[in-house]
């Protein structure tokens, strides 16, 4: 059996113009980026569109990849959360112009949710649960927005994000907590929390 | 029961501890305390219980047609660039190789310093040697020796 090419060997194919190397890393990734993406816009169009423009710009800069600095996936996650980011701020500018059009979001509330896992009679709380931390995340500042995503779903370590930050670790924790806390009060007051 | 003179946590700490991102010491401490109290107790598993909701939090899987459109139109762009980046390859590569000496030297000043201070004396020494600086400028023939001695 031939095993997996490491995600080095695969940087260093791309840049040498291999088409099938890169062909690789998208599939690698592609699911992951989209998922991250996808919790920062919040729609499905456009998380698709955003996670196109992750990988041109991915083989674009990616001889500035350091891998003493950084390892790829965690690379790539910065260059995802800030191209969402970038996305995010568009729609939002878009919609304070627009007030009156629904969003993807509103309009479709159910979408995103994971229902395979969830028992009938949990579904429901569940559903509204996880519909008020999409509004919750949707609400947060950048910083706080992207620490709670890499941390929660990417599993990045928080010392590893505040490298790719290049903030402290003080504050990377704290934004965190300030999210974490800011669903909580959110969960809290609708009686989605214990 | 918490133990008499030991400290309530904060939430923040609480969180940190759920999430292993404290140190091992700080770990312990919380871990013994949370034996102890049961108020601290409380808030970490309505914390615990808070980002395991978190994290039900799932994406729909794309279809896999809708990926494979994309991956076309993507590795298309890819050719593209790459074909036409190939072009240019002599002027990339050279900007890339002074790109990552410029950004050795931002992280290794002292070394990038002897580097250029030994770079130098060399191409002192070997002008010197070659257009016979030693003669027209007596006066500095010993700075010219012990260049020559040094290479």
């Amino acid at each position: 059996m031939v095993s997996p090419q490491s995600d080095e060997d695969l940087v260093a194919n791309t840049l040498r113009g291999e088409e099938e190397a890169f062909s690789q890393l998208y599939d690698r990734y592609r699911q992951r980026i989209y998922a991250t993406v996808y919790r920062i816009i919040q729609d499905a169009a456009e998380a698709q569109d955003a996670t196109q423009e992750v990988f041109i710009k991915l083989y674009r800069s990616l001889s500035d990849w350091n891998p003493q600095r950084a390892k790829f996936s965690t690379w790539l996650y910065r260059l995802a959360a800030n191209q969402a980011i970038d996305f995010w701020r568009i729609r939002r500018r878009r919609h304070e112009t627009q007030p009156a059009e629904l969003s993807d979001r509103e309009a479709l509330p159910d979408r995103g949710i994971g229902d395979a896992i969830l028992t009938p009679f949990g579904t429901l709380k569940q559903k509204e649960s996880i519909e008020q931390i999409r509004r919750c995340v949707d609400d947060l500042p950048e910083l706080q927005k992207k620490v709670f995503l890499l941390r929660y779903f990417e599993d990045l370590k928080l010392e590893e994000i505040a490298d790719m930050e290049d903030c402290s670790l003080g504050t990377v924790k704290t934004s965190l907590f300030r999210a974490t806390h800011a669903v909580r009060r959110t969960m809290r007051r609708t009686g989605g929390s214990r | 029961m918490k133990r008499p003179g030991s400290r309530h946590y904060t939430e923040e700490e609480l969180l940190m501890h759920y999430l292993q991102e404290e140190t091992r010491e700080a770990g312990q401490a919380i871990a013994g305390h949370l034996q102890e109290c049961s108020e601290c107790s409380a808030v970490f598993k309505d914390y615990a219980y808070l980002v395991e909701q978190i994290q039900s939090w799932s994406v729909p899987e794309l279809q896999q047609e809708a990926w494979q459109a994309r991956k076309a139109n993507l590795l298309a762009h890819y050719r593209e660039e790459f074909a036409g980046g190939r072009s240019r390859g002599f002027i990339f590569s050279l900007q890339k190789s002074l790109l990552a000496t410029w950004n050795y030297a931002l992280e290794n000043p002292l070394p990038t310093l002897a580097y250029i201070a030994v770079a130098i004396a060399f191409a002192l020494e070997r002008t010197i040697s070659t257009f016979r600086l030693d003669r027209l400028l007596p006066g500095a023939s010993e700075v010219f020796e012990i260049l020559r001695q040094v290479f």
